[in-house]
């Protein structure tokens, strides 16, 4: 943190709010002070109010939403109560969660102006310009906003709020809706924003291994309430306050609590957990671990052969998606496709369904060449579960959506099987919902149902992860064991690298349309090059395993403190394990 | 490649999303481009009522003559010109079946021709006119003559919002294929496979509203943070909106010659 450049803070005093038209209030008596400057991470479980709470900062509430508010917030002297919206945003940026529709101008240039032209700034284009600049994005002026890719978008949304150089920014879960190394991005730019403009930063926030790294303290909201504010060391070590709240403690801390037995403050950095691990010993013994290997047996079931596929843009010319790939799946593989945004994981999966055929090449499902069929007939087969679990939803309930392809197909026993998939995925209280209101979670859930209830022998699942808290990562994982009988392969696009680490037989790596590495995860986790050439960043655990020299470095908490375990014990009470080279 | 083949290429929902996105945006070449929108929109509202003074089929001929050269150079999608020519053939069409019964279909229709003519005039120069405006020069006049800023943003919103819901109804719609039975025998010329793509189509439409509505709450908060009520009231800020339009010789050569052209027809033909 360094000093700050401004004198903006932010109090807020036993702030209470209920929105119109409900019963209970969301806020509750809440209590925080943000000092200029500060780089400070918002965590609590959903419906703990911590949106509402940054959403007072710049008068959403209690302006837009004119709930019942109590008690007093004031940023930079002024009280948000008795001043307007557009008089807080001078001080205060706001980035939508849902970033993308937050962008209401068709061009890069128009979106950023539109602010500075909102309050009749002249120098609007210097502004503009400047704006572009600090993010790093100039040259992108005129391109189209829904041609950008999605960390792009994101960046103009963050450029956009920042247009009126306010002092404080509130970024609404960054980490959520990018990858990995977008969101790092977007970190990055953060800090700089933080350390060299002096700029408060508040953000929403999952992901400790970002709070860890890029933040100052941490701030838990609980029911309505600010439980804490703490520095970012003591807060990510309070485990079981964060697991209550589904946040999920980094990695490295996560290995030092089944480590380490003493009462040492647990480590929250990479760096700080490999300045603990180095005196742990010689870990560098080989032993296998994740998943055993499976080996390829049969015919191919899904077969990519020289498949190349492009699209046309405005402006942004005509983009190949796909190389010359090929690539073939076999029966009781569980693969995994990593890579960026717009390496071509989706478009890999549409293809399977046959939606798309390839421009060139040719792509075979079961031995049937996909531009022979209709995807309703490949449908028979193939699931495909999308990213964004909205596109699933064409009923007005869960249940109606689980049910519509048994239906329309006219399958006996409909009601029990649809019964059976909704016990199996916990929607009871869900089913008669409309599945387009749900929060993304269960959304997410919904969505899985509705693809198993079509017992496929191919499920192809597009980043089922995404905005999931990690409780959910390992339940996709259990839920795709126990999908269905008929279930031989299962495919997962993901830039979720500890979901590959912990359920993968193979990890197929794209970049730029083309596969670059490929193999059971420890060989392609162990390929370093590969990993950042395709811009990836490989799990917590993975790095500080490699940076401490274990090789093969361990890819799960389980297996790392196996490996430090049976390695190095000062007083040995265990049987050594060690094996033989 | 056969014929129905290029026919099925030109009319995929990629393409037919291309063509329009391309009419809404890429207007930047073409000649009516330059022009200021106020002279424009002033232009379009002489031409809805000058083929109203002309009765005889040559002077209106001639007028669509006019109207479509201005559209070529505007570079108008042909998807919509496909669209427009569909409707005038099926409405004759449908005079002459309403006319069997009541008299003598020919002479209907040949009664029939100037008004639709007149019509199709029309429509042909909201094209023109329509596509070689952006959706900003189109707000920026329609705000210089007047008409509120929320109404002049709304365009400008549609706009940026045409992409999305394409992508958005299209993704429904093969939601709805992936999940649903194609009829067993396509029928003669797949008329059974496209009836049923008919239906999915209108089903999807439903589901697509509701998205969007959806997505719009953020729309206005996001807006609101920025300003955007702010800038109802702000002088400065309308004037700056407004700063860089100006009328040149061209706007008026082009608005003269229009009105020359006309009386060129109606003295000549």
């Amino acid at each position: 943190m360094m000093t700050a450049t401004h004198d903006s803070q932010i109090a807020v005093d036993e702030l209470q709010f209920r929105y119109p038209g409900a019963d209970e209030a969301v806020l509750t008596g809440a209590e925080l002070t943000i000092e200029p400057g500060e780089f400070v991470a918002i965590i609590g479980g959903n419906g703990s109010g911590k949106t509402t709470l940054c959403k007072s900062f710049n008068g959403i509430i209690p302006h837009f939403y004119e709930g019942d508010m109590r008690g007093q917030v004031t940023v930079a002297g002024h009280d948000v109560s008795e001043s307007s919206v557009a008089e807080l945003s001078q001080h205060v940026g706001y980035v939508f969660q849902e970033f993308d529709n937050q962008l209401v101008s068709p061009t890069v240039f128009e979106e950023v102006a539109f602010a500075p032209m909102n309050y009749g700034h002249e120098d609007y284009r210097e502004r503009v310009h400047r704006t572009l600049d600090l993010l790093d994005l100039s040259g992108l002026e005129d391109r189209f906003v829904w041609e950008l890719s999605g960390g792009q978008k994101h960046l103009v949304a963050l450029a956009a709020a920042l247009s009126l150089d306010p002092d404080i920014l509130v970024v609404d879960e960054p980490a959520a809706q990018l990858d990995p190394v977008n969101a790092r991005e977007t970190y990055d730019r953060l800090a700089t924003l933080n350390e060299t403009h002096g700029k408060t930063v508040v953000t929403i926030e999952h992901q400790t291994e970002f709070i860890a790294e890029y933040c100052d303290s941490v701030v838990l909201v609980e029911d309505g309430i600010v439980r804490w504010k703490l520095p970012v060391e003591t807060a990510l070590n309070q485990l079981e306050v964060l697991r209550g709240q589904d946040v999920h403690p980094p990695q490295v801390t996560r290995i030092a609590e089944r480590v380490l037995d003493d009462a040492r403050p647990l480590p929250v950095t990479l760096a700080d957990g490999l300045d603990l691990f180095t005196d742990y010993g010689d870990t560098t013994v080989a032993r296998t671990d994740g998943p055993p290997e499976v080996n390829r047996k049969g015919k191919p079931v899904i077969s990519f052969n020289n498949v190349s596929q492009s699209y046309d843009t405005l402006r942004s010319g005509t983009k190949d998606v796909l190389d010359t790939l090929s690539l073939e799946v076999y029966p009781d593989e569980r693969v995994v496709l990593v890579g960026s945004n717009g390496a071509g994981k989706s478009t890999l999966m549409q293809l399977v369904t046959g939606l798309e055929t390839p421009d060139e090449g040719t792509v075979t499902v079961g031995g049937t060449d996909t531009g022979d069929v209709l995807p309703e007939q490949l449908a028979e087969e193939v699931v495909y579960v999308k990213q964004n679990p909205e596109e699933m939803f064409i009923d007005d309930t869960v249940r109606a959506d689980v049910a519509h392809y048994l239906d329309d197909r006219g399958y006996p026993n409909v009601e029990q099987r649809v019964d059976e998939v909704i016990e199996f995925l916990d929607l009871e209280d869900l089913q008669s919902r409309d599945g387009r209101l749900l929060s993304v979670g269960q959304q997410r859930r919904a969505s899985l149902a509705i693809g198993l209830a079509t017992n496929p022998s191919i499920i192809l699942l597009d980043e089922p992860t995404g905005s999931l808290d990690l409780a959910s990562r390992e339940e996709v994982g259990r839920t795709i064991d126990r999908a269905g009988d008929r279930v031989e392969t299962v495919v997962i696009a993901t830039h979720d690298l500890e979901l590959a680490a912990s359920w993968a037989t193979r990890v197929v790596v794209l970049d730029d349309g083309d596969i670059i590495a490929d193999g059971p995860p420890s060989d392609v986790f162990a390929d370093l090059a590969a990993l950042e050439r395709a811009n990836l960043h490989p799990p917590q655990v993975v790095r500080l395993g490699t940076e401490l020299g274990l090789s093969p470095a361990p890819l799960t908490v389980e297996a790392f403190t196996d490996r430090l375990n049976t390695a190095s014990p000062p007083d040995e009470t265990s049987k050594p394990t060690v094996e033989e080279q | 490649m056969t014929t129905l083949d290029a026919l099925r290429d030109a009319t995929s929902v990629e393409a037919i999303k291309a063509d329009l996105l391309r009419t809404a945006y890429e207007n930047e070449g073409s000649f009516l481009h330059r022009l200021d929108p106020r002279v424009l929109l002033l232009w379009y509202v002489v031409f809805l009522f000058v083929p109203w003074l002309f009765y005889d089929t040559t002077i209106l001929l001639g007028l669509l003559a006019f109207v479509s050269v201005l559209a070529v150079l505007s570079r108008v999608s042909l998807f919509l010109v496909g669209l427009m020519a569909f409707t005038v053939a099926t409405t004759l069409g449908s005079y002459a079946v309403v006319t069997v019964f009541t008299g003598d279909p020919v002479a209907a229709i040949r009664a029939l021709v100037p008004y639709t003519l007149k019509l199709t005039i029309i429509s042909v120069s909201s094209l023109a006119v329509f596509s070689s405006m952006g959706p900003k020069t189109l707000s920026q006049g329609l705000r210089s003559l007047g008409i509120p800023r929320q109404f002049t943003f709304l365009i400008t919103y549609g706009y940026r919002m045409l992409p999305v819901l394409f992508e958005e109804y299209h993704d429904l719609v093969n939601s709805f294929r992936l999940r649903s039975t194609a009829p067993d025998s396509p029928g003669r010329f797949r008329w059974r496979h496209y009836v049923y793509l008919l239906k999915l189509s209108v089903r999807a439409f439903y589901p697509m509203i509701f998205n969007v509505a959806k997505r719009s709450r953020v729309t206005v908060e996001a807006m609101e943070a920025r300003g955007f009520s702010h800038s109802l009231a702000d002088e400065a800020s309308t004037e700056l909106r407004l700063a860089d339009m100006q009328i040149r010789p061209v706007d008026v050569g082009f608005f003269a010659g229009s009105l020359l052209v006309v009386t060129g027809l109606a003295l000549l033909l």
